[in-house]
């Protein structure tokens, strides 16, 4: 009985430091701007409204802001994949190459943002690239950071991939591309499913290069940040709440790949 | 080259190329910037590096970003321990609670430093319940204070502990039960069984944890900023932004952003040697 009662004690603890910041901003979406201010502030709304998301929806920019972020993050889904799927492929099955590439994309999984944000955006600049209407700057950038968290998914991915079964296809007179395209692809559905969605994610959240790269078509993370920053409770809780939206929703659907440590970074 | 050979230079050329173009590129551009003089254009030239030395608060960034790794390690590694240790126990409603602990991960950075923001403000949530509680009000985020960087910690950890916990949970899964099962009947408590079995088969997890985390925390920068700003609890990343944006100071942010990157590949170097070791 007493080992039933510290079980329950720590799991309510720890449900309730997970969830109690998520429950403020979701109130903070929902009530008043003015319910925000209070002082001593309300734990539960007192008013219900929907006024945040209107207000939101009059300002252009809350529009413009949403509409650039699913844009460079499905343009950085689609350009990931398209780079990395290869690549991942042949590491798989080469050692000998995946050695060097593997080395390279873990320095630029842990290399500060800020110190490729600097020079690119100089660089961006005289490309003409730099505060881009449709985020291209941002997506180049987003493509970079993303570029290690597939790669390492789908070489996992395909390493699970018996190579007999590609060899198999060779000798029933498949091209090496046909047997990839028809064999392997198909197979390595699930961890392309897991890769797709979480580049979607990465770039969603990303909030150092939208900050430096995008200054005034800012995508949904710097909107947030300054509408938070210049005080606007209300209003800042109510892009919150649009934007963990999908990020819950990958991420329920992300869990396997999650622990099996691909997410970190980590994985063998 | 053989002719087998060719294709597996083809299939890994498009994400080469895109390395070679976004990653070594700007690299090669910022430290080109950071060693020229940008009055004169001499290269290589320590100018830039000398405004940084003859600025406070650069070296109010050099402290926090040198304390910031280990202090953020240690929070982090005893909570996800913890955890992991806690959520191994068989019980109900386990597979709940697991997604639970994961959960704050799963948001957005950006949106988990807004709702602190509001949680850790002079009127905030923390305030309040500590005066509900009838305890005196805390400044959390008072600039240059000690306390000031151990919430950014607390912030940060409660963030990315769930990562720690992941990696740890995998590692006491992956300990046999018969080891535990052995010494249990050879007598050993339950603590000589974490202290004995269980924390020296969870070492490797709990060196990828460190390492993992380290660099990540070494290179922190929207947690110090959003919380307080650029002169809060400066450190490295935020230090250049800081020079970048406020001061449009290409050349100096590029010599404190490379400062930050010499120090990230050298931590990044023992997690590369892990790798080679497989």
């Amino acid at each position: 009985m007493k080992r039933n009662a510290a079980l329950a004690l720590g799991g309510l603890v720890i449900t309730l430091l997970a969830l109690f910041p998520l429950a403020l901003i979701l109130k903070q979406a929902l009530t008043p701007e003015i319910e925000s201010f209070a002082w001593p502030p309300t734990w539960f709304p007192h008013t219900v409204t929907l006024a945040n998301f209107r207000t939101l929806h009059r300002t252009v920019e809350l529009a413009r802001g949403f509409g650039l972020s699913v844009l460079v993050a499905s343009l950085t889904m689609l350009s990931t994949l398209g780079l990395t799927v290869s690549a991942a492929w042949i590491a798989a099955r080469r050692p000998r190459l995946d050695r060097p590439l593997d080395a390279t994309l873990v320095i630029a999984r842990v290399f500060p943002s800020i110190a490729l944000a600097v020079p690119l955006a100089v660089i961006f600049v005289r490309l003409h690239l730099y505060n881009h209407p449709a985020g291209l700057g941002l997506w180049l950038a987003h493509t970079l950071l993303a570029i290690p968290f597939a790669f390492f998914i789908l070489r996992n991915g395909f390493r699970a991939i018996p190579v007999e079964l590609e060899e198999a296809a060779l000798l029933d007179g498949a091209s090496r591309a046909g047997a990839f395209w028809r064999v392997t692809l198909p197979l390595a559905r699930p961890s392309l499913g897991a890769a797709a969605l979480l580049v979607f994610l990465v770039s969603w959240d990303e909030f150092a290069y939208a900050l430096l790269l995008q200054v005034t078509n800012r995508p949904l993370p710097p909107l947030l940040y300054y509408l938070a920053v210049f005080g606007h409770p209300g209003l800042a809780s109510a892009v919150a709440a649009i934007m963990l939206v999908p990020a819950v929703l990958l991420i329920l659907v992300l869990e396997p790949a999650l622990r099996s440590g691909a997410l970190t970074g980590s994985g063998r | 080259m053989t002719p087998r050979q060719t294709p597996a230079v083809l299939l890994l050329a498009p994400v080469v190329l895109f390395l070679a173009l976004f990653l070594v590129y700007p690299i090669a551009y910022a430290s080109k910037l950071a060693f020229t003089d940008p009055l004169n254009g001499h290269f290589p030239s320590l100018a830039n590096f000398a405004v940084l030395a003859h600025d406070d608060l650069f070296w109010r960034a050099v402290r926090n970003n040198a304390l910031l790794p280990f202090l953020s390690v240690i929070v982090e590694i005893a909570l996800g321990l913890a955890l992991a240790l806690f959520l191994s126990e068989r019980f109900r409603g386990r597979r709940l609670l697991r997604m639970v602990v994961v959960l704050p991960f799963a948001l957005p950075e950006i949106v988990v430093l807004t709702m602190m923001r509001y949680v850790f403000a002079p009127r905030g949530y923390a305030n309040a319940a500590l005066l509900a509680a009838g305890l005196p009000a805390v400044d959390w985020l008072r600039p240059g204070q000690p306390l000031a960087l151990a919430t950014v910690v607390l912030v940060d950890a409660w963030h990315v502990t769930p990562v720690v916990f992941l990696m740890l949970l995998a590692g006491l899964s992956a300990i046999p039960d018969e080891i535990e099962e052995a010494a249990r009947l050879d007598g050993a408590g339950r603590l000589a069984r974490l202290r004995f079995i269980t924390l020296p088969l969870l070492r490797p997890a709990i060196l990828a944890a460190v390492l993992l985390r380290g660099v990540d925390a070494l290179r922190i920068f929207a947690t110090p900023l959003v919380l307080t700003g650029v002169e809060g609890v400066p450190v490295l990343s935020t230090y250049a932004y800081h020079q970048w944006s406020d001061y449009g100071n290409d050349a100096a942010a590029a010599a404190a952003s490379t400062t930050l990157a010499v120090l990230s590949l050298l931590v990044c170097l023992p997690l590369l040697r892990r790798r080679e070791a497989r």
